[in-house]
């Protein structure tokens, strides 16, 4: 499910069935161009990554739309407004919210954080049509979506 | 020999010019509107969205999973979109290509997705399964067959279409 007009509706129909929250957590950061490029390039197979683990799993998992925040913040405070946003959103909804991320500093903040955190290790993609590049996103997908079910 | 001359009259020649710039005027307005109100027929004799997925020598018996990319153009953006199909030939030699998509609420399934159960397809979200041949099975959330592929065979490449229903009522492997 996403966050559109007509999985909505299915949803509001059928919520007992759909009981995960996926929210991926997007950096910015414009002070220099390589690590702008470089965010940029993460947001992108983030959500490539995001959109399959869904399109899998479109009957249990809820896609949200990201959590965009600035990279320099400070994670204490950032972890208070996304636990915020996560306690909002499960409201009697959803029992596992998982949280998707490249950035390590959510790793070293994850005891702040009521809800599941998985951190991937980042790559730089060069050519997401690549055979190499759906392998890994698949690989990637597979893994993610493992430890997803061993919650359900 | 004026008489000979005047076969057309003045009355008769204004009546005829009327009629063919009128004629002609109501076929120009008419013909559009025809070709609008036939174009689905004529949109379903060309040829549909088929799309190359897979040579037909890797096609087995056990049903493997195929990705293709599409384009999609919304009316605000393209995108690349990602579709599936599990392909396999039954005992008679022929092509089955089934939708992955559970009929209970859009998950993808998989084969021999569950051990206890290695000749049917799983779906992980909700424990749905479903025979070889995508007739759902009894007692278990999908109330409908998975969804079957319109495809051909052209110089040995399988090019799958739309999905359609599938008809089958008996399950089986």
């Amino acid at each position: 499910m996403r966050w559109k007009k007509k999985d909505l509706e299915m949803f509001f129909q059928s919520k007992e069935f759909i009981d995960t929250l996926c929210i991926p957590l997007i950096p910015l950061d414009l002070q220099t161009e390589s690590e702008a490029i470089k965010l940029a390039d993460q947001n992108t197979s983030l959500q490539i990554i995001s959109d399959e683990l869904e399109r899998n799993y479109t009957g249990r998992i809820m896609l949200s739309p990201a959590y965009t925040y600035i990279r320099s913040t400070n994670y204490e405070s950032e972890s208070a407004i996304l636990n915020q946003w996560t306690s909002m959103l499960s409201y009697d909804h959803f029992k596992h919210i998982f949280l998707l991320t490249y950035d390590v500093n959510w790793k070293k903040h994850e005891r702040l954080l009521d809800s599941n955190l998985i951190w991937l290790t980042a790559t730089t993609i060069d050519d997401y049509q690549t055979d190499q590049t759906k392998k890994w996103i698949n690989e990637q997908v597979t893994q993610i979506s493992e430890l997803i079910r061993s919650f359900w | 020999m004026s008489e000979k001359k005047q076969q057309v009259s003045r009355r008769q020649f204004l009546n005829y010019s009327l009629t063919g710039v009128g004629g002609f005027m109501a076929a120009s307005m008419l013909a559009p509107m025809v070709r609008f109100a036939i174009d689905p027929v004529l949109q379903a004799a060309g040829g549909e969205d088929m799309h190359a997925v897979v040579d037909v020598s890797e096609i087995t018996e056990e049903p493997q999973r195929f990705d293709w990319t599409v384009e999609q153009v919304d009316a605000w953006y393209t995108s690349d979109v990602t579709h599936s199909a599990w392909v396999y030939k039954d005992e008679n030699d022929e092509i089955v290509a089934l939708s992955p998509t559970c009929k209970h609420l859009g998950c993808a399934v998989n084969w021999a997705g569950n051990p206890d159960y290695p000749d049917q397809f799983f779906c992980p979200c909700h424990d749905g399964r479903y025979y070889k041949n995508g007739l759902n099975v009894p007692d278990t959330p999908p109330n409908a067959a998975l969804d079957l592929f319109e495809f051909e065979v052209k110089d040995g490449t399988l090019y799958l279409g739309n999905v359609k229903e599938n008809p089958v009522q008996e399950g089986g492997a």
